[in-house]
């Protein structure tokens, strides 16, 4: 598994996220992607943690010294993907 | 064997705000929570606190109040919660919402507050992107209507609350609460994680799940979860520069059942009020309804639809703005509307501040304040006696 060793290394993309920021988190009581999320926005962007979800659950397993089960992930909720609120209330797949 | 002075149970925006308080003032106080700070209903709401949704009289004096302490403990506290004065906008669809509008708002300007009606004119110039055919709103400022991030209020409390020496106990399980045979008072609680803690105290913040923490002793707490919804949009520029809501839904849940909104048979079945408001990362929230659901939290579709095709209606822009996501959350819900804030008289040394249903942010701080004077014996700063636990006994 990769090392995060590089605490300015960015995570998510889309909140401009770094590693340290993310163990900040961490030492602040995130136990779990939910957690972290919460605290320093990683995975709250346009993307809702497509990209960095794994990699926050991978630190969380090196600095917590968990298992990948252990770290949850966030709730599945409609959209899949960004729609239009137009669309939403149509019904009306884009 | 760990012992403390008040152990409060639930990490919510009530207890946070009630463990921080009681810290405070001098009680070796620990806060007991079975998941993370800020887990149920405090991290699946909105993020606004209003005096304009309140009844007239003490209802509104008590939000005034927390509105007021919010901006002080913005100074205090080094941690931020995302404080933010916004101001409200209550629009009003039609001429007999503009008119019950002003009648609420002469009560208010009668005690006070400086609330005001504004036509339709000026409204399409505080809200540019307004749809133009509104009656009009009643208007809220700044001092009478603040933003705050709800989680960050927790972690504020946390945060601030660590720093004078309270304990937390976060991802634990508590199994018993343990009541001295011959008194029927607290003397502790168990948890999986830490066995036996000793206290002559506790205060069961549970929010929606304050009724399981109650059977524990066998105390019914009539409180039930009722589930909200909100949409987040992408970041955008300001659509608005308001919280903004609608007076309709007011009138028709509250004021006068005969009143019925032109809105759609989806609209009214999924029971939804438009709101709107921007976050400091300028995502939109658009919201809500209520829905009783038991504790099932998952999104539904038709809500979905019901509250896009609201929001539309105030805001035409949004049919091309896009929704990232969606979330629910669930209320506490208490049949009178009024939370329980009290003691319980049956059982020396528990305590209860629990049921605030979609008032919890709004009146956390000042809900902290009360019950920290309430167990320390001083007189409170409001009568909170029609908060009383006794009233459902």
């Amino acid at each position: 598994m990769t090392r995060f060793d590089s605490d300015e290394m960015i995570v998510c993309r889309c909140e401009e996220i770094t590693v340290g920021e993310i163990k900040e988190a961490i030492m602040q009581g995130a136990r779990d992607v939910v957690g972290v999320k919460r605290r320093v926005r990683a995975g709250m962007g346009l993307c809702q943690g497509r990209t960095c979800e794994k990699l926050v659950q991978q630190i969380l397993c090196q600095e917590l010294k968990i298992a990948p089960a252990e770290t949850g992930s966030t709730s599945p909720r409609p959209p899949v993907r960004p729609m239009t609120f137009g669309n939403l209330a149509r019904g009306i797949v884009e | 064997m760990k012992k403390f002075d008040v152990i409060v149970i639930g990490a919510g925006a009530i207890g946070t705000s009630v463990a921080y308080h009681l810290t405070k003032k001098g009680y070796k106080t620990a806060l007991v929570e079975k998941g993370d700070i800020a887990n149920g209903s405090s991290s699946h709401c909105d993020a606004v606190c209003l005096i304009c949704d309140k009844q007239p009289g003490i209802d509104t004096a008590m939000g005034q109040a927390s509105i007021d302490y919010y901006k002080e403990l913005a100074k205090q506290f080094t941690f931020d919660f995302e404080y933010d004065p916004k101001g409200c906008l209550y629009v009003c669809e039609t001429e007999p919402e503009y008119e019950a509008a002003s009648e609420y708002m002469e009560k208010q300007r009668a005690d006070g507050y400086a609330l005001r009606m504004i036509d339709r004119d000026e409204l399409c110039q505080m809200e540019p992107h307004i749809a133009k055919d509104l009656a009009g709103a009643l208007y809220t400022p700044l001092s009478g209507a603040i933003a705050v991030s709800p989680y960050k209020v927790c972690f504020a409390f946390v945060e601030e609350g660590k720093k004078l020496g309270l304990e937390i106990f976060t991802y634990r399980n508590i199994t018993k609460i343990n009541l001295d045979e011959k008194t029927n008072a607290v003397v502790s609680i168990e948890t999986k994680e830490d066995g036996i803690i000793q206290t002559d105290r506790i205060v069961n913040c549970a929010g929606a799940w304050a009724p399981e923490i109650g059977i524990l002793t066998d105390l019914h707490i009539p409180i039930s979860p009722r589930k909200g919804t909100n949409l987040v949009s992408e970041q955008t520029e300001r659509l608005c520069n308001h919280k903004i809501l609608e007076y309709g839904y007011m009138m028709s849940k509250f004021d006068n059942i005969n009143f019925k909104r032109n809105v759609s048979s989806l609209v009214e079945s999924q029971n939804v009020a438009f709101n709107l408001e921007y976050t400091r990362a300028n995502n939109l929230l658009v919201g809500g309804n209520r829905l009783f659901r038991g504790f099932d939290i998952r999104t539904e579709i038709e809500t979905l639809k019901a509250i896009s095709e609201r929001a539309i209606r105030f805001f035409p822009e949004l049919e091309n703005i896009k929704c990232i996501r969606t979330y629910s959350g669930v209320r506490p819900f208490v049949i009178d509307h009024l939370p329980i804030v009290s003691d319980v008289d049956t059982i020396p040394g528990y305590y209860i501040a629990a049921g605030h249903e979609g008032d919890g942010i709004c009146f956390s701080p000042f809900t902290g304040k009360q019950v920290a004077q309430m167990i320390a014996g001083e007189e409170t700063d409001f009568d909170i006696s029609k908060l009383d636990f006794a009233r459902f006994c």
